[in-house]
């Protein structure tokens, strides 16, 4: 059963709108997105636990959303903590406190960056290309032929897509984690002489398992809100090309900005401890 | 509905001309390295109509291509004797992100004209394809025959002296399409250009062209002027004017 | 470049890599013919500047929203994490130079990279692909009119144009977040918010965030466009081709941050 079809934002043209206004219609669609996709996610879980899985379709899904995002994700996180490392170590090397380095980096990474960039590159890469292959399965009728097959394509398509993100995304992101320390730990050495064992101890002392735990929560979340927000949005595409690209557009942007949002409530709810 | 080809008697005369318009010689071109032309060679005279028939597949979209220069070659040689050159896309191709007059005006940007030149040329290719009272509308709001209509007019705004349609017939219906093809001979009576039509509509190629060419997997497999078409001796002509499945077309190998 | 070509499935990983360095090579290549062409069109001053100001809007309007929400929870999230931490040393009153220096060196570029090949980095591609499939780049070019100077020179101005008030505007929300937490979590007042921020922040901080937002900015419109003008094929390649230009977009901005942030960071003055 389709839920209701989403209206599209108002094509913003050359309209000197009213930013309050055009914020209140971007709210409101923000919502109906959002109770879009969580409709379909309950319709999913329901498929989960009463219907069979076709576990092909997700393994090869998984190996799609998996195995095709290892280079993004991977050198993604691993510039990233090039970064962050350099700045911080040189920052705080200065005023001595190289003892302390691997901890900021650890924290920054671990807490906030590496679930942001590794999220953001998933729903760039995954989001986008599943709200364009079901888009392109709407307009060319595709999906239709499912239905008077009297088959939901939130089972035959959404649910795949959704295990097989639950079993990735979350490896991804570890992965991306663990680059990210990694690289910082490179660059902690080679640009301010502070030596990985110095900073593996201070990643120790300071990151705890509530945070690795607040990680994977993120990196769950973020899986879902790829999956059903990407999806929702390419299958109530309707038209021609120019709507392929729009569903397109529109997924990457949302899911973008979702998970900023998810980011910073899981961030406001989880207990801040330092050791 | 298919009228007639046009009798020789209407022909216009070209004597005048010294030199082909436009010539192609030997052209080869592969895709992938699979051959889509293998050596054609043809000529087109100012104020003729030459209309490149076949089935799908053959590389008459790619021959056009050719000639505009929008691909490259990998043999053989393409004369023009003119810089001035309209092509009227299978699919319009009107820039959807400009008004009907905007898109007319980006033809005509090369010349320089003073703006009520511009106007002046615009407004009356348009009213020729009777859309006068469109000017400032947007592609996206004309129908699929209005805006086949609009891209004639910006293929002809700027007075070519060489105009290229691909497959302007194609999916129309057959109203439309007489309409399109009665636009065509109009245009050619009035602006004398060489011409290029390629399609693979009977009603098409047989009214609107003086001379036709049969491409077949690559290759000029017939010449000649279109009501010759159906008492030809050559049996590729004589099976795609009849349609019919016998002869040395294959149509299986779809 | 067709669909066809990137969609293997891992027969091994070391196959992949090749594959994907060949594929970032050739489309470097790619984009830099662009990048060339756009700069020749610059130098002989050959820019359509009403277009230029037309996309310059269409691109500040279609951001302006997203910018703000994400630059407001990103300082939301940033500053309660750092607020946390500097309580514990009882190091209040450097909340505001810290998380100024975090958002405004690192955070905040990374971020508005995120969202800029994200928001126009993806409509510009889908624009451009659409435009190619549906013939509208080559009748441009049978009018011998240049498809790089009419589509991708007023893309490029405009966002120049625009990324320096986006910059602006995101750094002011992101920095206001970080007053706001502050003064909830940690009691920090906004005076002494933003005199931590004053003594911590020099303004070469502020020069490299500009600096890399200008380039981020270069990145995705001259990614997107490529990769825009140069795919063929149906409806369902105006989707890849928006895949692809966010993923290079935001792939090649992450590695070009690294390498500014390591020419331009000398250590604490």
């Amino acid at each position: 059963m389709m839920a209701m079809n989403i209206p599209m934002e108002r094509n913003t043209g050359l309209q000197f709108g009213n930013p309050l206004l055009s914020l209140e219609n971007w709210c409101a669609i923000g919502f109906r997105l959002f109770g879009q996709a969580t409709i379909m996610l309950f319709q999913a879980v329901g498929y989960i636990f009463h219907g069979g899985i076709n576990w092909a379709e997700v393994m090869r899904q998984a190996n799609m959303i998996g195995i095709g995002s290892l280079y993004v994700v991977g050198v993604t996180g691993l510039f990233t903590g090039f970064a962050m490392s350099l700045q911080i170590s040189k920052e705080l090397a200065a005023f001595g406190a190289d003892t302390a380095v691997g901890g900021v980096v650890a924290l920054a990474l671990i807490r906030e960056i590496g679930p942001i960039t590794a999220g953001v590159m998933v729903a760039g890469r995954v989001g986008s290309a599943m709200a364009a292959e079901l888009s392109s399965m709407v307009v060319s009728e595709q999906i239709d032929a499912l239905k008077i097959m009297r088959v939901d394509p939130v089972q035959f398509l959404v649910v795949p897509r959704f295990l097989a993100a639950l079993l990735t995304i979350p490896a991804l992101s570890i992965y991306s984690m663990f680059l990210g320390l990694a690289g910082a730990i490179f660059i902690a050495q080679a640009k301010a002489n502070i030596p990985p064992d110095i900073f593996l101890d201070s990643v120790k002392q300071t990151v705890v398992g509530t945070d690795f735990i607040t990680h994977l929560i993120k990196s769950v979340i973020n899986a879902c809100i790829i999956i059903f927000f990407s999806c929702s949005i390419g299958l109530s595409a309707r038209g021609g090309a120019e709507d392929v690209g729009h569903a397109t557009t529109r997924a990457v942007v949302w899911t973008m900005t979702i998970i900023f949002i998810a980011n910073y409530i899981v961030t406001a709810l989880s207990p801040l401890h330092t050791s | 509905m298919t009228d007639q080809p046009i009798p020789p008697s209407k022909l216009p005369s070209f004597s005048k001309a010294t030199e082909p318009m436009i010539k192609v010689e030997g052209l080869r071109k592969s895709f992938n390295g699979r051959e889509v032309l293998k050596g054609i060679s043809f000529e087109v005279w100012p104020g003729e109509m030459l209309a490149i028939i076949g089935p799908s597949g053959c590389g008459k979209s790619t021959t056009l291509k050719l000639i505009t220069g929008l691909l490259e070659p990998d043999e053989g040689e393409i004369t023009l004797n003119s810089q001035r050159i309209g092509l009227v896309f299978q699919g319009s191709a009107l820039l959807n992100s400009l008004t009907v007059r905007e898109n007319l005006a980006l033809a005509l940007k090369e010349q320089k004209l003073p703006k009520r030149e511009q106007d002046r040329a615009i407004m009356e290719d348009l009213t020729l394809v009777g859309l006068a009272d469109y000017v400032d509308a947007f592609p996206t709001q004309l129908s699929g025959g209005q805006q086949k209509r609009t891209s004639f007019a910006r293929a002809i705004v700027n007075d070519p002296e060489i105009v290229l349609y691909d497959e302007p017939t194609t999916g129309l219906d057959p109203v439309m399409s007489t309409i399109i093809e009665d636009y065509m001979i109009e245009l050619e009576n009035q602006l004398h250009a060489a011409g290029i039509v390629v399609t693979h509509q009977f009603s098409t190629w047989t009214r609107t062209a003086h001379r036709a060419i049969l491409l077949h997997e690559g290759v000029v497999v017939w010449e000649g002027k279109p009501h010759e078409a159906l008492h030809s001796n050559n049996p590729y002509i004589v099976q795609f004017a009849k349609a019919t499945r016998e002869g040395p077309m294959l149509a299986g190998k779809v | 470049m067709q669909a066809s070509e990137v969609k293997h499935l891992a027969a091994s990983p070391f196959l992949l890599v090749e594959d994907w360095v060949t594929l970032g090579v050739r489309l470097a290549g790619q984009v830099g013919i662009v990048i060339a062409r756009t700069f020749y069109c610059l130098l002989r001053l050959q820019v359509d500047w009403q277009e230029s100001i037309r996309q310059a809007y269409f691109i500040g309007v279609k951001s302006f929203l997203i910018v703000g929400v994400t630059s407001l929870f990103t300082g939301l999230a940033m500053s309660l994490q750092i607020a946390v931490q500097l309580v514990q040393f009882g190091g209040e009153s450097a909340i505001g130079g810290v998380v100024s220096l975090a958002l405004i060196r690192q955070i905040g570029p990374i971020t508005a990279a995120i969202i800029v090949a994200g928001r126009v980095g993806s409509s510009i591609a889908a624009e451009l692909t659409t435009m190619n499939i549906s013939e509208q780049i080559d009748a441009l070019k049978v009018m011998r009119i240049d498809p790089v100077r009419f589509l991708v020179v007023p893309r490029f101005v405009g966002a120049m144009a625009m990324m320096p008030v986006l910059s602006i505007y995101a750094m002011g929300i992101g920095i206001f977040a970080g007053m706001v937490i502050a003064l909830i979590y940690a009691d920090v007042s906004f005076g002494v918010f933003l005199d931590s921020a004053k003594a911590m922040v020099i303004d070469q901080d502020f020069f490299v965030h500009f600096l890399k937002a200008f380039i981020n900015a270069a990145i995705v419109i001259f990614y997107s466009c490529t990769i825009g003008l140069n795919t063929k094929g149906g409806a369902a390649d105006v989707g890849y081709a928006v895949t692809r230009s966010v993923v290079w977009s935001m792939t090649v901005m992450f590695i070009v941050n690294y390498i500014v942030t390591d020419l331009t960071y000398e250590g604490p003055r």
